[in-house]
């Protein structure tokens, strides 16, 4: 292109034209976005279940969840040299750590190092969150986790929501936030709630803060939906936090009078037992809840846990 | 120090400020990187607060101060610097004008950069004119109006008015362009463009946040703005020869100045050199009387002058510059219009009868009467909510209150355990509250009825319970009753009702924002229960 002589204005114009044409040509291109590869979950795996406990007074956090990794068989057993792994806590909620809306940041933190030390070539938390994500990765500790551990803090940014297959029963084409999708291996962290609706807020349920679209209408089916995205979305292994637990006023909270101490880490590569463990410290039956209920007779995994590997760890 | 060097001096000064001022503009935001002060999450004490002083413009801003000091009787916090800046234009002339001013830098870069006139209609068009009363009239007006009880200021100071421009019209505007580039970028499937769109997102996401900004009437401050700049092709500067009332304010001031023009007519060659630079239109031709009111201290005219007939100098004479022109007819009528300004503003009853229920006022506004009084109209506020939910009123508030901030539910809420906005707002129309006193005392911005027609479980249609689950209070101010509703069909459908308990609620509205009943969304928020008011209850206090 020539700079040395002036352009007439009808030529700029028209030159201006030209390339926001091809800009917008190219905007519009689209190739079938059904790429995704089937998806279903498969159990051919044995399955195994690992409950840690602290029960000593001022125990560790970090060094039970590193503990819990170890019976599992290490880390490595789930993250290979190099893995782009992304972590699925459950951070929805600008609340501080003491009112147990979120993910215990220490179990983040210690999960991070764990897939460091693996080899991991890069770990991302990623969350699409209710309250406005900058508050949530402040006030959750998430963010001071990302800033010690070097992990990246991913915003659900509208670029990052793709329209994606979901082959449920009840959901069929959803927006996914992508960084779950684009992942090599994918870790669930939620935190173990009460919910007025699904009774417990858990492991499957966690998802939902894994899609954009008007999720606030998923509730309109809850159950159903929760099982469809957890068959989307198949985590390595599953680690819910019970360290503190809300068992009212779920799943917000407030208020320290809404939690109890629990000091439990459950970690099981079958999402319907750790649901189905988790369920049970909060008093409840595996298959009274709906969900859980579902997800064992569509195949999801079982919560007959004799047919896993129990293990428990004290610390 | 050479003229030619104090021209550079002022140049290189009104980038600096004008620097400054863009870039507290793009600080004025909660910030997205992760170098904030995470300690906060483990004490109770501590708020989100910026970390850069986004207000100091508005503090370096007499007018500001004044304004508030005579209606809201308050002094705002930093005033002295709007003070300083007085006693600097006592002694040195308009240089806030010439050298600080960033809305005078933006007029001055439009007028250079590609001056609309030539030669002798330049020259005309530099003469002073009687038009440049009317940013005395302004001012006369503003201030009169602030005495009576409403405080207009802020809808013609310029800092205000760049700042509410830029921050709800051009920055917004320019976001929401390169975002729909971005986004389409991201959902074409060639993988080069999708890498490019992330990156570029990571980039300018810091200056335009990370998702899309909208303000209600964002259009009618964004073209105010272009207008204003549109005038330079008229007259160079006209906004701040013909319009600015903290000019006009700064030229009665510098009546005392003793930085003065000295001129040497005998040298004078009248090539008229100076008039075609002036920059005020303060008649600085050797044969004419310098107007030092209207002189924005640039030193062109010294500068330019071939022959040295024209010098800036201090003089210790005693003797008092040109009196500002202002004219007693124009400033008898302006008094008028001030006095009688409040009182129209009332006419509508939205301050003494009865307050509209869309009127959600930011937690830790002061009463609405007193709000009036202080309320700059700056955006500061609107730039820095997090959920953009605060957005300028269009008639919520009445005439008086127009561009006021209120919340707007189905575009954002207001966070429970969030209070940035009372901590940048420079004149404590909105106090400095902290998140402990929102949720202890509690302060209620107002409160939410369920509207059962529309409602999901009420109607009959699906369960959903999703007012109840985002509910941030602790008991929920939203509670649900199991209850088996007749659906279409006369079929039994078995769901829970949700209720709202008016003593928890806060009328925060993430209930109304969150609800999946889109438009008009099943339960709504009112102004009705805000703390501020006595008079605006429901309940029985």
């Amino acid at each position: 292109m020539k700079f040395d002589k002036p352009i007439t204005r009808r030529e700029s114009i028209r030159r201006l034209l030209r390339w926001s044409g091809c800009v917008t040509l190219a905007g519009t291109v689209q190739w079938p976005s059904f790429t995704v590869p089937d998806v279903w979950a498969t159990t051919a795996q044995k399955g195994f279940i690992i409950e840690g406990r602290g029960q000593t007074d001022g125990f560790s956090v970090k060094e039970l969840t590193k503990k819990v990794f170890g019976a599992a068989g290490g880390i490595q057993r789930f993250v290979s040299r190099g893995d782009v792994v992304a972590i699925k806590p459950n951070i929805s909620w600008a609340r501080q750590p003491r009112f147990a809306a979120t993910t215990n940041p220490d179990v983040l933190s210690a999960v991070i190092e764990l897939c460091q030390e693996a080899g991991a070539s890069r770990v991302r938390i990623a969350d699409n969150t209710i309250h406005d994500a900058r508050r949530c990765f402040a006030l959750t500790g998430a963010g001071k986790v990302a800033k010690e551990t070097g992990a990246d803090l991913v915003y659900p940014r509208s670029s990052l929501m793709k329209k994606m297959k979901l082959r449920g029963n009840r959901l069929d084409v959803w927006p996914v936030f992508i960084p779950f999708v684009e992942a090599d291996k994918v870790i669930n962290l939620p935190v173990a709630k009460h919910h007025s609706l699904s009774t417990l807020t858990l492991g499957m349920k966690n998802w939902i803060g894994g899609v954009g679209g008007s999720r606030w209408s998923l509730h309109q089916d809850i159950h159903q939906s929760i099982v469809d995205l957890a068959q989307f979305f198949k985590p390595e292994v599953t680690l819910i936090d019970a360290i503190r637990i809300i068992t009212q006023n779920g799943p917000s909270g407030g208020s320290t009078d809404d939690v109890t101490f629990k000091n439990t880490l459950i970690l099981s590569n079958d999402p319907v037992a750790a649901d189905a463990r988790a369920s049970m410290l909060f008093g409840l039956k595996p298959e009274s809840i709906g969900f859980i209920h579902l997800a064992q007779k569509s195949g999801l995994g079982t919560y007959d846990f004799s047919k896993l590997e129990n293990e428990k760890v004290i610390v | 120090m050479k003229v030619r060097h104090l021209v550079w001096l002022r140049r290189i000064i009104q980038t600096f400020f004008l620097c400054l001022f863009l870039f507290l503009l793009v600080e004025s935001r909660l910030s997205q990187d992760i170098y904030v002060d995470y300690s906060i999450a483990f004490s109770t004490d501590d708020d989100i607060r910026l970390d850069q002083p986004v207000t100091f413009f508005f503090k370096l801003d007499p007018l500001i101060g004044l304004t508030s000091l005579l209606s809201g009787h308050r002094l705002i916090p930093g005033f002295l610097w709007g003070f300083g800046v007085l006693l600097i234009t006592l002694f040195f002339g308009r240089v806030f004008c010439g050298f600080i001013c960033p809305f005078g830098t933006i007029h001055h870069v439009v007028g250079a950069v590609r001056p609309a006139l030539k030669g002798d209609r330049m020259i005309r068009a530099n003469q002073k004119t009687p038009e440049q009363k009317i940013k005395y009239f302004f001012l006369v007006f503003l201030l009169i109006g602030a005495i009576v009880g409403l405080n207009l200021s802020g809808l013609m100071d310029p800092i205000t008015l760049l700042f509410r421009s830029m921050a709800l019209a051009v920055l917004p505007g320019l976001g929401a362009g390169l975002r729909s580039i971005f986004d389409a970028m991201a959902n074409s499937d060639i993988k080069v463009l999708n890498l490019i769109s992330y990156s570029a997102e990571v980039l300018l996401s810091p200056v335009f946040g990370y998702n899309v900004q909208a303000y209600q009437t964002a259009w009618f401050i964004g073209l105010v703005f272009l207008i204003i700049v549109f005038l330079n092709r008229i007259r160079p500067r006209f906004w701040c020869r013909v319009l600015c009332p903290l000019g006009a304010l700064m030229g009665i001031f510098s009546r005392t100045s003793l930085l003065k023009l000295k001129k040497y007519p005998e040298r004078c060659t009248n090539c008229n050199l100076c008039i075609k630079h002036c920059q005020g239109a303060a008649s600085p031709h050797p044969d004419q009387v310098w107007e030092a009111a209207e002189c924005i201290a640039c030193f062109n005219c010294h500068n330019i002058c071939p022959e040295e007939a024209l010098a800036f100098g201090f003089t210790l004479n005693p003797k008092l510059n040109r009196k500002p022109d202002i004219g007693r007819r124009a400033f008898l009528g302006s008094m008028l219009a001030g006095l009688s300004v409040p009182f129209l503003g009332r006419l509508d009853g939205r301050v003494d009868k009865v307050a509209d229920p869309r009127l959600i006022r930011p937690p830790g506004s002061v009463p609405e009467k007193d709000f009036l009084k202080l309320c700059q109209r700056c955006g500061l506020c609107m730039k820095v909510c997090p959920t953009n939910a605060l957005n300028p009123t269009l008639g919520e508030a009445g005439m008086a209150g127009f561009w006021t901030p209120h919340l707007i539910m189905t575009q954002g809420y207001c966070e429970y355990t969030c209070t940035l906005c009372g901590s940048v707002c420079p004149t404590g129309a909105i106090a400095n509250i902290t998140a402990r006193d929102k949720i202890e005392r509690p302060i209620k911005i107002g409160s939410v009825y369920v509207y059962r027609g529309r409602c999901l479980p009420w109607s009959g249609n699906t369960p959903c319970i999703v007012c109840e689950e985002v509910c941030p209070t602790s008991p929920k101010a939203i509670y649900l009753k199991k209850e088996t509703v007749s659906g279409p069909g006369g079929k039994k459908l078995a769901v829970q009702l949700p209720f709202v308990d008016l003593k928890q609620c806060v009328g925060c509205g993430i209930c109304e924002n969150k609800c999946p009943v889109k438009g008009l969304p099943a339960i709504r928020t009112i102004s009705a229960g805000e703390s501020r008011s006595l008079k605006n209850q429901i309940l029985l206090l």
